[in-house]
């Protein structure tokens, strides 16, 4: 039952908190709790491939992640995810070649581009800014910090937890150097940093 | 002394280093190899911010040419004509993104997004059973909805809708005998359905229902084919007074006969 209760959770890929694990599925079972859990992770892991992360220990909550490697992952998947998932790895790609944190100015700056602009519907995305500071942010795919001391204040965008544990910085490298026709070697600190 | 290292034309930082490392050479004592290494902490942490003071030309990545980089994959259409504004003219495919997606799922680990498969459950309305000839009904939207999991509710609306159909064939009975006052009807006439044996015994079943409630009678006429007419009143009272004449009566119809 909490296998299902997480599967369905998942969809919005927001992480699941224990307190909504407790109300929703164990009711009874609270003492059980860690015991459940690792059932819970068992299953989901022989018998769909999925593991459970503990994203946030302070708060306790979890995402699902799949333990397949990732070409072998072929599943169908909708356009809108798809859409999305691009602009992510864009940005992702754009945050790590710079050195893992870049100005909101120069990502917005740069996505400008792609056509993407803050504050402007896009055909695709919608409200874009919205979708990249709020959606991938509870989605701990993005992280982003007020920087101290700025006024107009001015944010700093980083890869949030689950774009670590989602995809690597090889992995990006590698998409990166795919788009580009290059031998990821050809930056040599960036590849430094993504195969230590 | 912090602002000059940190100043990008500025090679203090190389000549401190420089400096320190001819000094290391003279080191005998050990306080001297700690200060040494405190100067190199010192050293290394002043270079890595300026390190990233210089931004891109240290990492050799070029936004631009990535951004134009992804355009292609995105399928662009250049045009021939150069635009005034910063964006490179070129027009973008609908499925522009979902190119960069499909590659992009690559790289990822994602759960795939669960769906069900099947959706709950409907069910249809109850068929709208076929109306005998002179008799118009407005209530079809009467038909109720069933909810499978409600089966309590399911027999609830199945009794009503037989008790609907026995007093709408009363109400047919009585209206055609109101036209012929005398004449009894043909119990098949009545209750066969040309078109359908399945209706036929249904509407037996509910011509049973009358009678059982002393609605209406079956008697056999001259040539012994029976004829149902609906009771009067009177006679309903009184003949429920009466021991009551109840007699059952098995009827067999086989699909052969009603042909």
């Amino acid at each position: 039952e909490l296998v299902q209760f997480l599967l369905v959770k998942d969809q919005k890929k927001i992480p699941i908190k224990k307190a909504d694990m407790l109300k929703n599925v164990m009711g009874e079972y609270r003492e059980a709790y860690t015991e459940i859990v690792s059932q819970a992770g068992r299953i989901l892991q022989e018998a769909f491939g999925l593991q459970l992360v503990e994203i946030d220990p302070k708060l306790h909550s979890y995402i699902l992640i799949s333990s397949l490697p990732c070409a072998e992952s072929n599943h169908p998947c909708r356009a809108k995810e798809k859409e999305k998932m691009g602009l992510l790895i864009v940005i992702l790609s754009f945050i790590f070649m710079k050195g893992n944190t870049v100005k909101d100015n120069a990502l917005w700056e740069f996505l400008r581009w792609l056509r993407v602009h803050p504050g402007e519907q896009h055909e695709i995305f919608g409200d874009v800014q919205k979708l990249v500071t709020e959606e991938f942010v509870r989605q701990k795919y993005l992280k982003i910090t007020p920087i101290p001391l700025l006024d107009p204040p001015q944010f700093s965008y980083q890869w949030g937890p689950r774009a670590a544990l989602e995809t690597s910085k090889e992995d990006i490298l590698n998409f990166v150097a795919k788009v580009q026709g290059k031998n990821p070697k050809f930056w040599t600190s960036q590849h430094h940093e993504a195969t230590a | 002394n912090r602002e000059e290292i940190l100043s990008s034309k500025s090679n203090r930082l190389t000549e401190a280093l420089e400096e320190a490392n001819k000094l290391f050479e003279k080191v005998c004592r050990a306080r001297e190899a700690a200060l040494d290494a405190q100067f190199l902490v010192l050293a290394s942490n002043l270079g890595k911010e300026k390190a990233n003071e210089l931004h891109s030309e240290m990492t050799s990545f070029d936004s631009a040419t990535f951004a134009e980089d992804l355009l292609t994959l995105m399928g662009i259409n250049r045009t021939e004509i150069e635009e005034n504004d910063s964006e490179p003219g070129g027009f973008l495919p609908r499925d522009a993104w979902q190119k960069v997606g499909e590659e992009a799922l690559k790289y990822f680990r994602r759960a795939p997004t669960f769906h069900y498969m099947l959706g709950s459950f409907k069910s249809d309305p109850p068929e709208a059973k076929q109306r005998i000839e002179r008799q118009k009904k407005a209530s079809r939207g009467e038909a109720k909805q069933i909810m499978p999991a409600q089966l309590k509710k399911m027999e609830e609306s199945h009794e009503e809708a037989t008790e609907k159909e026995v007093e709408r064939i009363l109400g047919i009975l009585q209206t055609l005998f109101e036209n012929d006052p005398d004449t009894p009807i043909s119990f098949f006439d009545f209750v066969i359905d040309p078109n359908s044996f399945a209706r036929t015994v249904e509407n037996m079943f509910h011509v049973s229902f009358l009678i059982r409630d002393g609605l209406a009678e079956i008697r056999l006429d001259d040539d012994k084919l029976p004829i149902i007419e609906p009771t009067k009143s009177r006679k309903g009272v009184e003949e429920n007074q009466g021991p009551g004449a109840r007699k059952q009566v098995v009827m067999s119809l086989t699909q052969e006969e009603w042909k």
